[in-house]
């Protein structure tokens, strides 16, 4: 067993370990899960909202978490499970709140107002702005699609669209984003 | 450019066209420098989508976390008074899930810190590393013992209020936990000074005071 294996291995039981605990009423154990996955959820959070409301849903995903501990069972891995609450609280803020502008975007010009820059260090920082100047229904479809990895049946299901919306909804955020690197 | 093909070119892109479509748009692309060259701009995106890392928030969310998690509320409880008193039981998951993890820390620790050759390249945080430490998880380790001891009598009591499946899965956690720390003491023995081995042992107790002031926590309200 190589060492890396074992470190895998102890961190990801170290992780069950301490989402027993949590789900027992450890407070603790918690505070070490929410130190290991802020940054994933916090990510999320703000690529598929805006980014002033990235603290508050991020905090309202912990809070839900905590309140769901118990119907953790295990089947998958702590972070997993969480990764998926987190999508279903931002989706159900994003109806909470009405958001449904942009679900339809094909005649419109995503970034034209975002201004190009060149290939630097800052790209990603760039990227990760002209990512949050899309449309909602864009936005969303690309961080799940591109970035987080669902299929496109799985996010036609959590957003209540049929697939050829979502298949759709990629490509104009694709081609959005295209012109942006490439500029 | 061909905005019927180029609206299909992230499906390409995807592996979503059926065959005949595929060929058709691939025959379109060998005569369509623009679209071939907007699929290399998308392959570019979608590429570049795989690389972006997670950050963290500016500030720490934790305190305001921490103030919402309702006192002394476990979760996925009602608050006292909404639900009557019940016996209450681990869910065998969980329970064997902290053990699986404690029987894993201490094999892989153990491993990590005594297989042959790596005595000297033992991973020890950078706290540590310095001299000290040590002695206050000694200290320390006496202080748990006592806990442990106080905590286990108070569990003798209070099993009786315990349904017998959780007692039971209570012992066999403990048993699992009382071998994991016998064990990393025996590895004590042949490495007093392993920095890695001590933190180890000092986490395991900890475990099973949190554990035995979990169980006599939820005996009391039972």
């Amino acid at each position: 067993m190589s060492r890396q294996v074992v470190e895998d291995t102890l961190t990801a039981d170290s992780i069950a370990a301490d989402a027993a605990l949590a789900g027992s009423g450890d407070p603790s154990a918690f505070e070490r899960l929410y130190r290991t996955h802020v940054a994933r959820v916090h990510t999320l959070v703000r690529r598929m909202l805006d980014a002033d409301e990235a603290d508050d849903v991020t905090q309202d995903v912990f809070i839900r978490a905590w309140q769901k501990l118990s119907t953790f069972r295990g089947e998958s891995a702590f972070g997993t499970w969480l990764h998926r609450l987190a999508v279903n609280v931002v989706l159900a803020r994003r109806k909470s709140v009405g958001i449904e502008r942009g679900r339809f975007i094909a005649d419109e010009e995503p970034l034209k107002d975002v201004s190009g820059r060149p290939h630097t260090p800052e790209l990603s920082m760039d990227f990760e702005e002209a990512l949050a100047s899309l449309p909602e229904g864009a936005r969303q479809v690309f961080v799940l699609h591109d970035v987080e990895g669902y299929r496109h049946d799985e996010i036609a299901r959590m957003l209540g669209v049929v697939p050829g919306t979502s298949k759709s909804q990629l490509h104009h955020a694709r081609m959005a984003l295209r012109r942006h690197l490439e500029r | 450019m061909n905005d019927l093909w180029t609206n299909r070119l992230s499906e390409y892109l995807d592996g979503e066209l059926d065959s005949a479509e595929r060929a058709a748009l691939e025959a379109h692309l060998a005569t369509c420098g623009a679209c071939y060259a907007t699929l290399s701009e998308l392959r570019g995106v979608v590429a570049y989508a795989k690389t972006l890392v997670d950050s963290e928030p500016a500030t720490d969310l934790w305190p305001d976390i921490r103030a919402r998690l309702t006192p002394g509320q476990r979760p996925g409880v009602s608050p006292p008074g909404t639900v009557r008193s019940r016996r209450f039981s681990f869910t065998v998951p969980q329970l064997l899930a902290a053990s699986i993890a404690l029987v894993l820390l201490s094999s892989g620790g153990a491993y990590m810190a005594l297989r042959p050759g790596t005595s000297k390249v033992t991973p020890q945080p950078a706290a540590v590393r310095q001299q000290g430490i040590m002695t206050v998880a000694n200290v320390d380790r006496g202080t748990t013992d006592a806990a442990i001891a106080d905590l286990q009598a108070t569990l003798t009591q209070n099993e009786s209020r315990l349904d017998t499946t959780t007692v039971r899965i209570v012992r066999q956690n403990l048993a699992i936990i009382d071998r994991a720390i016998v064990e990393a003491r025996i590895a004590l023995q042949k490495d007093p000074g392993n920095a890695y081995l001590n933190l180890h042992l000092a986490d395991t107790m900890r475990r099973k005071v949190e554990l035995l002031r979990r169980v006599n926590d939820i005996a009391a309200q039972s």
